[in-house]
């Protein structure tokens, strides 16, 4: 994975984080925030998926272990799933996947799950904004070498 | 209790009951005990039973998906909760097995037995279950082995020593009493009290040594996908050549896979060839499970199972 460069914080890391924001509220808030013109990291990806339950903890797993630096799952707050209870299915299980892995030893701050709404582009912004930092002042995720090296022609 | 078995067995293929029946046998070592299919009366012979038949045979009644009849096969009450499970996850009809449940006085685990005896599981000639210890025949001299000393863990805390499902029994387990302190979480706890980076590299270090020969996933019972997701093409979720670097994808994946399902049978470490501690990585989900929402895999045919189910007053950190 190529490495990002910016001179930010003066040691020219820039954290890669992967969002999964879901179709109907908070890639909706994600928009919003656009549209809103508000500032905020540009250090997330955003998959769109249709319902937070679409994200399988395979995801997140692969993502972490292959070298992103975070992910972040957002849906409808409980209660207001467009799909009626995807998000109460996420909820348990990303309560059991957060768990999981800080067993295996990744920092918990790495794997989040945070509700947004269609309105909330303002909160969408401030979780952009405070996971990254969180995850910036962990530093990368697996440091290079070892058998997580991500040497050019591994894959 | 053998010729009990044999002579069920035998009763059983007579009538007509069932097709096959699937238990234990000899194996070329003495020490070491083989699944067995019985298809003729005239083989119930070479049904066994003792403290090394360690398998999980549950799995194999799977292939009675495709059949007539029925097939019956010999469950420990820890299997048991496999066919229970298999049951609920709609991979087997109940009425199409024939249970023959046997009381099991705790497994021989073989590292251990090694270990205490400093001799290797091919000179020991016969094990014997005698109480609370175990009678171990090594080179015509017979030695005796407290059971603290050699149990499989998950033996240690057994609360099924007889499940609840049987369609024949073959007696009443004697309780026996084992000189130790553990309890079933012990070695998970241990682990979570370490700091995160000893945890990481705990956890690394072993699954640094994982050649993924896929033991695990092949003697699991709850791994019958038609198609695995490792063996997927497309989407391609690992590398053809099995890579060291995912290792840790491989056995997190199964991990959550087998969430809320794993009966904690401990077949996947007993068969691992590196041994890798995957019981631990398993039993921290079912521990994880037990506690937010009160539910363990294996013990009713009619509570639907953790993750496809909610309450809406669950636990909710993500504000």
């Amino acid at each position: 994975m190529a490495s990002e460069s910016s001179d930010e914080g003066g040691n020219g890391y820039e954290p890669k984080i992967l969002v999964f924001a879901c179709n109907w509220c908070s890639y909706a808030g994600a928009d919003l925030a656009g549209v809103s013109r508000l500032q905020m990291p540009a250090n997330c990806r955003i998959i769109r998926v249709m319902c937070s339950g679409r994200v399988r903890p395979e995801f997140v797993v692969t993502a972490l272990s292959k070298g992103l630096d975070g992910v972040l799952v957002l849906g409808c707050h409980p209660g207001e799933c467009h799909y009626s209870e995807g998000n109460y299915f996420t909820r348990r299980r990303g309560l059991l996947l957060k768990n999981l892995l800080q067993f295996v030893g990744i920092e918990p701050e790495r794997f989040q799950v945070r509700w947004v709404s269609a309105s909330e582009g303002a909160k969408f912004a401030d979780t952009v904004e405070q996971v990254t930092e969180q995850i910036r002042a962990l530093g990368p995720n697996r440091p290079q070498g070892g058998m997580h090296s991500t040497e050019p022609g591994d894959r | 209790m053998e010729d009990k078995l044999q002579e069920l067995v035998v009763e059983l293929l007579g009538d007509g009951a069932m097709e096959y029946f699937i238990g234990y046998r000899q194996g070329f070592e003495p020490s070491h005990v083989v699944p067995c299919f019985v298809t003729d009366k005239s083989e119930a012979d070479r049904l066994i039973w003792g403290p090394l038949c360690l398998q999980n045979l549950s799995k194999y009644v799977l292939q009675a998906r495709d059949l007539d009849g029925k097939v019956g096969l010999l469950v420990k009450g820890c299997d048991a909760r496999a066919i229970v499970e298999l049951v609920k996850q709609h991979q087997i009809e109940r009425d199409k097995i024939v249970v023959v449940g046997v009381p099991c006085e705790g497994q021989v685990d073989p590292r251990k037995m090694e270990q205490v005896l400093g001799v290797s599981m091919e000179q020991v000639t016969d094990v014997e279950d005698a109480g609370d210890e175990f009678l171990v025949k090594v080179g015509g001299e017979v030695s005796k082995l407290g059971k603290e000393q050699v149990l499989r863990d998950k033996c240690f805390y057994c609360k099924h020593p007889t499940s609840f499902d049987y369609d024949y029994t073959l007696g009443e387990v004697q309780p026996f009493t084992i000189d130790s302190e553990s309890e079933e979480y012990d070695a998970v706890e241990k682990l979570e009290e370490l700091p995160l980076e000893e945890r990481r590299a705990y956890w690394l270090k072993q699954f640094e040594r994982c050649i993924r020969c896929n033991a695990c996933r092949e003697v699991c019972y709850g791994c019958y996908c038609k198609e695995c997701i490792f063996d997927r093409t497309d989407p391609r979720w690992l590398d053809r050549t099995p890579l060291p670097r995912e290792n840790e994808i491989y056995h997190l994946i199964r991990a959550v896979h087998l969430a809320g399902r794993c009966i904690d049978c401990g077949e996947c470490e007993r068969v691992c060839p590196v041994n890798i501690p995957l019981g631990r990585l398993y039993k921290k989900l079912q521990k994880d499970i037990a506690e937010l929402f009160d539910y363990e895999a294996g013990m009713e045919y009619d509570t639907v199972p953790p993750l496809v189910d909610f309450e809406l007053d669950d636990q909710d950190p993500f504000l």
